[in-house]
């Protein structure tokens, strides 16, 4: 690596952006927020760059995108950004998480048939899986991310091994927009995916909340913007602007309701999230006090390139087989995740920095995860597939 | 047009964009998507390529897929059913190893034409990139046509649009200068001439000055 900050002192003009109209693909969710916000309210001009939203109607081809560089920077899956830097299901690419975008704002959502037999969480699903055996189908919406992590989380918490060979429990990957009807037409009996999809489902009546991705992990790492290695290395000085300008967003929206609420108005247009003003404000302004809701800021917090939170998904990643060995887990988060520019773009944006960069969580089972032993957190489940059956097509 | 080898042993799916995507996407993109992928299966037929299947894009698609069996799945870029797909590639990527084409091949020109153009292809079995080029060649070939219809169909829209400012123009001027309409039309093309501007658009500005200040009593019909 480089050091770029090594005079980069603000008013000497040697941190001018090398390139200032940066392309960002996001995606029709609650969470594309910060990358919105910062271009409608020009936190982008304050630091010199201009961000040219490109909406995406697919991971792949958001993927596919920021790998041939038709986009410079995305609101990607965390999940996805390993996945692609492990070259799980496609060629291997550096890939670097600039900054974590949000905290918590997905949720698992069981059908209406599920609930009607009393089934409220994990346990209740777990014994009616075993009095009434059939195939029993959960959606997510890509096969590394985060949702699919949420979901083989939450079912293997209640005993419901989602990749056991014996396909009682099949998986599928459904685009967000879908679920609802997939989930009213008696295709699935549950999903994961992120707001505003899942409270749709719920506020429609096609399902019923099972837990928010807030009661999984209470702050967990959400979406984060990724950017390719080799663009980062080439831009240092766009990219800390970026990440600048996207601070001073995520501080602006964790600033008030009032906010929030502008936010939810604007989102709500076809150009951004194009679905209804009352279900993104619903989604945006927290009612609930039970479960942490979308988290953007949090004094630093939830912005913060955590290496434990990229960790974390490479030790899932193994848990179900998707990487047949253990990486270099901490190595490989430390190359990914730009801690170093993350920091001087937060001194521009003048954000706290906590003080290490790995943090302590717990998750729904009472697991602590730190980010201290990742290779014997990854063997420490009972419930896994590390070394899977390879399956035919 | 040249017929390259057919490769009529090469199974292809082509996967639609259509009803099962609605509410999600914005009705335009929708469109645009169900337009190129039908572009796409004509041009396919016109070369003689087998299409074993055509298939929506809703969760049964692995399904049929497994059942199918295909060599090759091609997708509009910008459909939602990408994602699906990549399903069944880490679901098979140790049986038969499927490759995504546009992320391992090594030209990034084809990957590049290709994505500009709104199509992807996955290869399901282990084909060798030269028998699937062709059938992108068909594909893209077919969508630059359909692209090159898309913008004569603009053009002549954009013409008879212009033709109709250029007749409400000539109208006004036959009210306001009591004139024939031959003559309203004269005016109209020296005053073009004179300013150097095409004739649509100093139609359009005697439009914009008439809306400022025709409200007054000189309006006649409207």
């Amino acid at each position: 690596m480089s050091s770029p900050a090594a005079n980069g002192v603000h008013s000497t003009g040697s941190d001018r952006p090398e390139k200032t109209e940066l392309r960002i693909g996001f995606m029709p969710l609650a969470d594309c927020a910060p990358l919105v916000m910062a271009s409608v309210l020009g936190f982008d001009d304050k630091y010199g760059i201009k961000l040219v939203l490109e909406k995406q109607h697919s991971w792949s081809a958001m993927r596919d995108r920021l790998t041939s560089g038709e986009l410079d920077a995305a609101q990607a899956l965390y999940g996805l950004l390993y996945g692609l830097q492990m070259g799980i299901g496609s060629g291997a690419h550096d890939m670097a998480v600039l900054m974590n975008l949000n905290q918590n704002g997905q949720a698992i959502v069981l059908s209406r048939a599920i609930a009607a037999a009393g089934v409220r969480d994990g346990a209740q699903l777990a014994a009616l899986m075993r009095e009434q055996p059939r195939r029993y189908t959960f959606g997510h919406t890509f096969p590394t991310g985060n949702h699919a992590m949420w979901l083989c989380y939450w079912l293997a918490a209640a005993g419901i091994d989602p990749l056991a060979p014996t396909r009682q429990t099949r998986l599928v990957t459904v685009p967000p927009g879908q679920m609802a009807s997939n989930l009213e037409a008696g295709h699935m009996d549950g999903f994961c995916a992120g707001e505003p999809w899942s409270r749709r489902a719920v506020m429609e009546a096609s399902g019923v909340l099972a837990a928010s991705s807030g009661q999984v992990w209470p702050d967990h790492p959400g979406k984060a913007l990724g950017a390719r290695q080799d663009f980062v290395a080439r831009h240092p000085n766009s990219c800390r602007a970026l990440v600048a300008a996207l601070l001073d967003t995520a501080r602006w929206l964790d600033a008030s309701p009032t906010n929030r609420e502008a936010a939810a108005e604007v989102l709500a247009s076809p150009a951004y999230v194009h679905a209804d003003i009352d279900l993104l404000r619903s989604c945006l302004v927290a009612r609930r006090t039970d479960f942490p809701g979308l988290r953007f800021f949090g004094d630093g917090e939830a912005t913060f390139p955590w290496l434990s939170d990229g960790m974390w998904f490479l030790t899932q990643q193994r848990r179900w087989g998707l990487l047949r060995a253990d990486p270099d887990y901490l190595g490989v988060a430390r190359r990914v995740n730009q801690v170093a520019l993350y920091r001087e773009a937060a001194l521009l944006a003048g954000v706290d920095l906590p003080g290490a960069e790995l943090r302590s969580s717990t998750l729904m089972d009472g697991r602590v995860w730190d980010g201290s032993d990742p290779v014997g957190y990854a063997a420490s489940f009972e419930i896994h597939q590390r070394d899977p059956e390879p399956l035919s097509a | 047009m040249k017929r390259a080898d057919p490769s009529p042993h090469l199974r292809i799916v082509v996967v639609n964009s259509g009803d099962a995507q609605a509410g999600c996407a914005d009705p335009a993109a929708l469109a645009a998507q169900a337009g190129r992928s039908a572009a796409l299966r004509v041009g396919l037929l016109e070369s003689g390529y087998d299409i074993i299947a055509s298939l929506p894009p809703d969760i049964f698609l692995p399904e049929r897929i497994a059942q199918l069996q295909p060599d090759l799945i091609i997708v509009d870029s910008e459909s939602d059913a990408r994602d699906v797909l990549e399903h069944i590639v880490i679901a098979t990527r140790e049986a038969r190893r499927p490759i995504v084409l546009f992320t391992e091949d090594d030209s990034a020109d084809t990957m590049e034409a290709a994505v500009a153009a709104g199509v992807s292809a996955y290869i399901v079995a282990g084909l060798r990139a030269e028998r699937v080029r062709p059938v992108l060649d068909v594909a893209l070939a077919r969508f630059r046509r359909e692209q090159k219809l898309l913008g004569e169909l603009a053009d002549t829209r954009q013409k008879l649009a212009e033709r109709k400012v250029i007749d409400r123009a000539k109208g006004v001027l036959m009210t306001r200068h009591a004139l024939l309409e031959d003559e309203a039309y004269g005016r109209l093309r020296s005053l073009a001439m004179n300013k150097n501007m095409r004739l649509a658009e100093i139609a359009q500005r005697i439009l914009d000055v008439e809306d400022l200040l025709g409200a007054g009593p000189a309006k006649g019909s409207a």
